[in-house]
């Protein structure tokens, strides 16, 4: 167990609504206390420099433990996790076998406390069995066991009736399904974002009609549930396009129980990056076909993510609907690959972005560049996804810098920039678009239920 | 004996001048490949095609063949079937006395699975300094530029390019209708008519043709002119000039050059297009479709052709096509290229002196 | 012109004529022979000597031009240096002496290429080397026949020759490299 005194440091408190200069002490693994300076005190204390924050909650993680440790196991998964400022993780179910009984659970869980990290890992069921759409898995073994939600990802719940179904049975648990948007019929053979970019490529359109199609379905069939489970909830992950935010805009008008979350990377990056330009979304503007934009070899794989980076208006899009409400949370959908699965052609390439440890550096990015209040951006890092599955975890009703909690805090430095590099990353997925780039808020330290998960070494 | 000419004027010989950059200096080749042509300037193209000029006069001679890239291995690395374009570039490359080796990917390692980063190194190892690859994934050869130390010529990607197409088709409308200047381009109507969505050498085209300010049109059914609206648009804002319509009426009147494109069996396949048939009744190239261009105007095609179905025998066979122009001019445009990047600064290892 | 001044326009006029004389001496006439002028200087080059003949013998030798860019030995040269088209050998060379004229003799790489594309385009009787100016530092076993000054030079010197068909006036000058910008002239 730690103890830590960090005095003189800007503290972001979502849960309470709450940031500013401050300190804190933490007693042998406990949240002692939790101080707010003002006047003199507070005197030369800005949000430039070291922030304390809650540790940050991932909704969407894939490791690929069992069965593909090439690309990532969970010590190494929960090790990248702790570096980039997440106490907790939840676990996507593609694994293989695939997440779909509760055995499968139990082993990741052993595994977890066999890497002796103190991040908590937390995870996804699968919907169906062998997530392959045919018929529902072991929800309520599942729901027994623990899980936080349901849901198929990376593929869609393909039958609509499965996804009825699964909402009903899913609502009598507490538990939300997680539905990956995606129309497989219109994204055949997709490449890249279907618009200029991928036109002028030649690459395979990918249509924002196709997640905006199935949020459109799902949200249907939400409606539709509810009327006789008044407790089911569905939560749409990775949304990326603005059509697919009006949906769920206006759904949530209605008063539909639907959540979703957005990626750093659907905020940060657009499709010009596959054409080889590396300006944020908020800075693109113009022909992306001027010299001065693309300055980085087009069709580098580790732009190839599903959903496709997205044009600058729809990332954009995501980051208002962060600011409105409309999205309740940033989930990292961190996708490691190994080498062999990326170093190919692009259309060959698997699908995927290794995000955890880049998480806090495009939200800070976005902050420094007028997009998101730092307030926002950390509290859809926490209590956005808190709301979501906070109920299953052992942080349940302390998410946020609070006194007497087992202390689960992330401190970085905002006037430390680091460089994105293989050997800085403790991902086995080296598959980033920003390697090589410089992101703001090194962090220093993240402890995770009261132990130290992560120290930045000395510089 | 050959005839002596005795008695004639002394032969008038053209003494060239060196085109000059903007700050005085000898214009240069500075690529050290050759992937696409959307980052050739009108200085590059121009130096492209006066070398190819060159290279025109070499293929005259008796003996067709210079020693300028001896000592160089060329290697073609073929994923997709193509006997012509292959063969173009193994005799180009010979013209130049380069060793030549050539891959069929069906017949190598490839198909039992070896990747495309491993397949090249160890053409790599085996000597390769430059690589010409054709492959069925856009951006293949940008994979190919960052893990091979030579030069790369991309002889078609996907749908993505096709360089040495679009230089030949510019180099034959330079000559037909130009009179072997490159700035008699600017403003010429020219169409391509057809697949242009699944087409290289459409957008390779594309950026060649604009660049060297030509009015271009692109003309087919809608479903597979998806996204060049905003192409055109986009490009509007960088001065080039490029209209879309399905109307083929309104896009071949007083056209200088008509273009069209292979049509494949497989965008029926993918419910694109109702049948072949309506796709010929309707946007076929026909004599009296080519009778709303100007009078005179060049028919091209890059090859090969469906008869009857985007194009008419008639129209292919008759006085105004250029198309066997193409493939001839084919050989010179890639004796050039091969010659300017085996010259590029960071190209490979130095051919021994001789 | 900038640098050292070392032949006026009178020098290169009668050099011009006794190279044309040499010429016509060592073939003991003008049957057979034919001028053919290395791009870009060689070329006016060989027209004026042809000129000259043609007043002192009354005899039209045909003038051609060689262009030997595709046969350099060095290929780093492509980058900076276009293309110069201008082969023009509008006769057959079987048989015949063919009269190689340039500018600048200097390390004989040059003309061992010129040699090398005229050997493409048919079997010539003999092949000869008239040039303006021998600056020495040979690096290949080459010698001019005629020659219409020698210049003894060091490796950091630049030898310039202006004609007026190409350069507007005429004069050749000499220059230490330090002392201007490259621009990348070809190295005879």
């Amino acid at each position: 167990m730690t103890d830590l005194d960090l005095s003189r440091a800007w503290l972001v408190d979502p849960s309470s609504g709450r940031e500013g200069p401050g300190e804190i002490v933490v007693t042998d693994g406990i949240l002692e206390a939790v101080t707010w300076l003002d006047g003199e005190d507070a005197a030369g204390i800005d949000a430039t420099g070291v922030v304390v924050a809650p540790g940050f909650i991932d909704l969407h993680a894939h490791h690929r433990e069992p069965g593909n440790e090439d690309a990532e196991t969970i010590a190494s998964g929960l090790a990248a996790a702790a570096h980039g400022g997440f106490t907790t993780v939840c676990a996507m179910p593609n694994t293989t076998p695939a997440l779909d009984e509760p055995g499968v659970l139990a082993a990741m869980h052993a595994a977890a406390i066999v890497s002796g990290s103190p991040v908590e890992l937390l995870a996804h069921g699968a919907v169906t069995v062998r997530r392959e759409g045919e018929t529902l898995a072991a929800l309520g073994e599942l729901a027994d066991a623990g899980v936080v939600g349901f849901t198929d990802d990376g593929a869609p719940v393909r039958s609509p009736a499965i996804l009825r179904n699964a909402l009903a049975y899913a609502g009598a648990l507490g538990l939300p399904v997680v539905d990956h948007p995606e129309d497989a019929n219109l994204t055949e053979g997709a490449e890249a974002n279907d618009g200029l970019i991928a036109t002028v490529l030649g690459l395979r359109g990918w249509p924002v009609a196709a997640e905006e199609a199935a949020v459109g379905r799902d949200l249907a069939i939400l409606a539709d549930v509810v009327r006789d489970v008044p407790g089911a909830r569905l939560h749409l992950t990775h949304v990326s396009t603005a059509a697919s935010l009006r949906l769920i805009r206006a759904a949530k008008t209605m008063g539909l129980p639907v959540t979703c979350d957005v990626t750093p990377h659907h905020l940060a990056l657009t499709d010009e990056w596959v054409a080889g330009a590396r300006r944020w979304a908020w800075e693109a503007s113009g022909d992306p076909w001027s010299d001065d934009v693309v300055i980085a070899a087009a069709y580098d794989s580790a732009m190839r993510v599903n959903p496709p980076l997205r044009c600058p208006e729809d990332a954009v899009a995501c980051l208002a609907a962060l600011a409105d409400g409309t999205a309740d949370a940033i989930a990292t959908d961190h996708a490691p690959h190994s080498e062999v699965d990326k170093a190919v052609e692009f259309g060959a390439a698997a699908n995927g972005i290794s995000g955890i440890e880049t998480a806090l550096g495009l939200v800070l990015s976005a902050v420094d560049g007028g997009q998101l209040t730092l307030l926002r951006g950390i509290e859809a890092l926490t209590s956005g996804p808190a709301s979501i599955v906070g109920t299953r975890s052992r942080r349940a009703g302390s998410v946020g810098l609070v006194e007497g909690a087992s202390a689960d805090i992330v401190i970085f430095d905002r006037a430390e920039a680091w460089t994105v590099s293989s050997e800085i990353l403790m991902s086995r997925g080296k598959n980033t678009p920003l390697a090589g780039m410089r992101l703001p808020g090194r962090v220093l330290l993240t402890i995770a239920g009261g132990r130290i998960a992560y120290e930045a070494p000395e510089a | 004996m050959t005839d002596v000419l005795e008695g004639d004027a002394t032969t008038d010989v053209v003494i060239p001048t060196i085109a000059a950059s903007k700050e005085g200096q000898p214009v240069g080749w500075r690529h050290r490949h050759l992937l696409d042509v959307d980052d050739l300037t009108m200085a590059d193209l121009d130096l492209v095609m006066r070398t190819t000029d060159a290279m025109t006069e070499v293929l005259g001679r008796p003996i067709a063949r210079v020693p300028a890239l001896r000592g160089r291995t060329v290697t073609i690395l073929f994923y997709e079937a193509s006997t012509r374009t292959r063969v173009s570039f193994e005799v180009a490359a010979k013209n130049l006395s380069a060793d030549v080796v050539n891959i069929a990917a069906s017949t190598s390692s490839v198909t039992k699975g070896e990747s495309l980063v491993d397949t090249i190194r160890t053409v790599e190892a085996l000597g390769a300094q430059m690589l010409v690859l054709r492959h069925h994934v856009s951006g293949a050869p940008y994979l190919a530029a960052d893990t091979f130390g030579g030069s790369v010529l991309n002889a078609g990607d996907g749908w993505h390019a096709h360089p040495t197409q679009a230089l030949l088709d510019l180099f034959t409308m330079r000559s037909r209708l130009a009179g072997g200047a490159l700035n008699g381009l600017r403003g010429r109507k020219v169409v391509i008519l057809g697949d242009v969505l699944h087409s290289r050498v459409a957008r390779s085209n594309i950026w060649a043709l604009t660049t060297a300010g030509v009015d271009l049109w692109l003309c087919g059914p809608s479903t597979l002119l998806h996204g060049f609206d905003a192409w055109a648009r986009s490009a509007a804002i960088g001065g080039r000039r490029i209209t879309v319509t399905s109307e083929v009426a309104v896009a071949l009147r007083d056209a200088d050059v008509v273009m069209a494109l292979r049509i494949q069996r497989e965008r029926m396949a993918s419910g694109l297009l109702p049948s072949l048939r309506e796709y010929a009744a309707r946007y076929g190239l026909t004599a009296e479709r080519l009778s709303l261009a100007a009078p005179g105007a060049l028919v091209m095609h890059p090859g090969p052709m469906n008869e009857g179905v985007e194009i008419a025998s008639d129209v292919a066979a008759g006085a105004q096509s250029v198309i066997t122009d193409q493939v001839a001019n084919g050989v010179a445009v890639r004796m050039a290229l091969l010659y300017l990047l085996a010259g590029a600064p960071g190209a490979g290892a130095a051919a021994p002196a001789s | 012109m900038s640098g050292r001044r070392i032949m006026t326009a009178d020098e290169i006029r009668r050099a011009t004529i006794r190279l044309s004389h040499e010429i016509v001496e060592k073939q003991a006439g003008t049957d057979g022979l034919l001028l053919v002028g290395i791009q870009r200087r060689g070329v006016p080059l060989a027209r004026r000597l042809a000129s000259a003949i043609a007043e002192n013998e009354g005899a039209q030798v045909p003038v051609g031009a060689l262009d030997i860019t595709f046969y350099r030995d060095d290929l780093s040269l492509v980058a900076q240096q276009p293309v110069v088209k201008g082969t023009e050998l509008p006769f057959g060379i079987d048989g015949r002496t063919v009269v190689l004229v340039d500018d600048v003799l200097y390390t004989g790489r040059t003309i061992r290429a010129a040699m090398d594309a005229l050997v493409d385009f048919g079997r010539p009787q003999a092949i000869r080397l008239a040039v303006l100016v021998d600056r020495g530092h040979r690096e290949l076993p080459i010698r001019a026949d005629h020659v219409g000054k020698n210049v003894p030079t060091s490796r950091e010197e630049i030898v310039r020759v202006h004609l007026e068909e190409t350069d507007g006036e005429d004069g050749v000058e000499i220059e230490r490299v330090a002392e201007l910008e490259l621009t990348g002239e070809p190295v005879g």
